[in-house]
């Protein structure tokens, strides 16, 4: 009968395997930014400080929190939906935690308190897009504008200082070596994302809800369900994110975060995570974060003005998301 | 084909399930009256009729994704609810549908264990095992073309290759009965005949199968009993002895 015609892949097939899941493309145009970034800041080194110690730290500390926001809200994109409110749920954890800390809570209490309200905004979110049937898109909208106006009231528009015990603070600012620790929790929260969408069941059925959700309804997987838990999931690492740049900067305004939720979008598109859900890495969505603030960087260091970098990452995010859709069809 | 097992006689034991008064609406299309249905233990029933019969419509209820909006359902003679598909996965129902269900965007391994992984205890996927076990599958049950690794994606597999898929993952979890929706309708002629011949092998190895196909000839080939619907009505059930290939086509074309 039939001889085995099943083979081990060759190295060929890895790679392709990898342009398939897109991480392999982001790797390459990351690595690419990154040397000739370099390169020009070797060739010159008084005018373009971008290898120098100061730069690299305040990238570094830049980074962080975006990457633990990505990683959510490219969970719950490979799983086909959006949060547009992860701006405003950043924000207004960070706010309960540091109103209730500073009206005398104790500082665990209150933490705990903003990583419950990110988790609660997240239920509700995808508690009314699953029961109503309305896209996320629109519920998530409706959700941001509302939760801005809570943030405006509770915060009475003026800015909330925060200054936590010697402890925590050094819990997320502390450096080891040429790095503030929140980027190593970063890359341990991207190493948990990773864990979950490649290696365990759930990150299985993200990936099939967002292919196939027929299908996937089926094989018998309770859709909403898990739908549910990936809105819960990203408003969770949103109030880990939101939380961790209030320790850094000791204060939270209200109007912090505005815009996130887009640049969080963009992120996990330039990082080969498709619109429609089914496709996406963590690698990618981390390299996509990052790849976004060496471009911030890099403008910065080269005096260009702010709106430069608008510019340059709506051209980059357009294009990507051109490139992911040609790579579906292919 | 070898139908030794097919009783001439109608069987009197209890049938592993058993649907009663079965009626289903879409809005105001009734695309099933009243409808009683059973399937015994080691059993092939063919499921024919013409398009629009409300085939698709006793399948999906029978596979738990339709919820009937009258009758019920008895499984061993005990009644029972089918609430979702995964309800009647746990009573022995294991469905290959027309469009197949599977996951373009994830590879054949993850495809036929998709909502059945096998886990460690928090939830972490073993993959080897499962890789390990898929490849087995595919050189052993479902030998097809051009399928090379149980990490290729589905998506890149033609609709044959698809199929066999779908089936490796149905033979795999060897329910008590097997759904088959138009099972053979993207497969080749020898494809299509180590399929049946699988068919029947598992009816003797005292699985139940209910297929439904446009292809008499085929279910012909199978079969123990047929089950003709037209119209969302049931008005014909009877043993492949007592008929052939040609009474049914009549049956089914004359009754339009």
């Amino acid at each position: 009968m039939a001889e085995s015609v099943l083979r081990r892949e060759s190295a060929g097939d890895v790679f392709r395997r990898m342009r398939r899941g897109n991480s392999g493309n982001i790797v390459l145009l990351f690595i690419i930014v990154q040397l000739v970034a370099i390169a020009a800041a070797i060739i010159f080194p008084e005018d373009f400080r971008y290898l120098s110690m100061g730069n690299i730290q305040l990238m570094l500390k830049a980074i962080p929190s975006l990457v633990i926001i990505v990683i959510g809200v490219n969970l719950l994109m490979i799983a086909g939906e959006f949060d547009l409110s992860v701006g405003a749920i950043f924000t207004l954890t960070a706010l309960v935690m540091a109103k209730l800390f500073n009206a005398g809570i104790p500082l665990w209490t209150s933490v705990l308190a903003g990583l419950a309200c990110g988790v609660l905004m997240g239920l509700i979110n995808g508690f009314i897009v699953v029961k109503s049937n309305v896209p996320s898109f629109i519920v998530t909208l409706g959700a941001m504008w509302f939760w801005r106006g809570i943030i405006l009231i509770i915060s009475s528009s003026i800015t909330e200082s925060f200054y936590p015990s010697d402890f925590f603070t050094k819990l997320f600012t502390v450096n080891v070596g040429p790095v503030q620790v929140q980027f190593i929790w970063a890359l341990a929260i991207a190493v948990i994302g990773w864990l979950i969408l490649d290696r365990h069941s759930l990150g299985n059925y993200f990936l099939g809800i967002g292919g196939n959700r027929k299908a996937a309804a089926a094989l018998g997987i309770d859709t909403r369900k898990i739908k549910v838990v990936a809105f819960c999931i990203t408003g969770f690492l949103t109030a880990i994110a939101g939380i961790m740049s209030t320790v850094r900067i000791n204060s939270i305004s209200p109007i912090q975060g505005q815009g996130l939720e887009l640049q969080a979008i963009a992120a996990c598109v330039i990082g080969g995570t498709l619109l429609n859900g089914g496709k996406g890495t963590i690698l990618g969505a981390f390299l996509g974060a990052a790849l976004m603030y060496t471009i911030q960087d890099v403008l910065l260091l080269l005096r260009a003005p702010g709106h430069y970098l608008q510019m340059f990452v709506g051209i980059v995010i357009v294009i990507a998301a051109v490139l992911n859709e040609a790579m579906r069809k292919e | 084909m070898a139908n030794d097992q097919a009783g001439a006689e109608a069987r009197t034991d209890v049938p592993f399930i058993e649907l009663k008064g079965i009626t289903h609406q879409y809005g105001p299309i009734l695309a099933l009256n009243n409808v009683d249905f059973k399937v015994h233990r080691a059993e092939i029933v063919g499921l024919v009729g013409d398009n629009g019969a409300g085939k698709s419509t006793l399948i999906k209820i029978l596979s738990g994704v339709l919820h009937p909006t009258g009758g019920e359902i008895f499984i061993e003679g005990k009644k029972k609810i089918f609430d979702s598909a995964r309800d009647a996965m746990q009573c022995g129902m294991e469905t290959i549908y027309q469009d197949m269900n599977l996951i373009d965007v994830m590879d054949i391994m993850r495809n036929i264990f998709f909502g059945r992984e096998e886990t460690y205890p928090l939830g972490f996927l073993k993959i080897k095992s499962m890789k390990k076990k898929a490849m087995d599958i595919l050189e052993k049950e479902i030998t097809i073309e051009g399928i090379r690794s149980p990490k290729q994606l589905v998506g890149n597999l033609s609709g044959g290759q698809k199929q066999a898929v779908a089936i490796a993952r149905a033979m795999f979890f060897k329910n008590q009965v097997l759904l088959l929706d138009e099972p053979t309708s993207a497969l080749s002629v020898r494809e299509t005949q180590a399929f049946l011949d699988h068919i029947t092998k598992l009816r003797s190895e005292g699985l139940s199968v209910v297929i439904v196909t446009h292809n008499l000839y085929h279910a012909y080939q199978v079969a123990d009993r047929f089950v003709i619907l037209s119209h969302g009505e049931k008005i014909e059930d009877t043993l492949r002895a007592d008929t052939d290939a040609e009474e049914l086509t009549r049956v089914i074309v004359g009754c339009k």
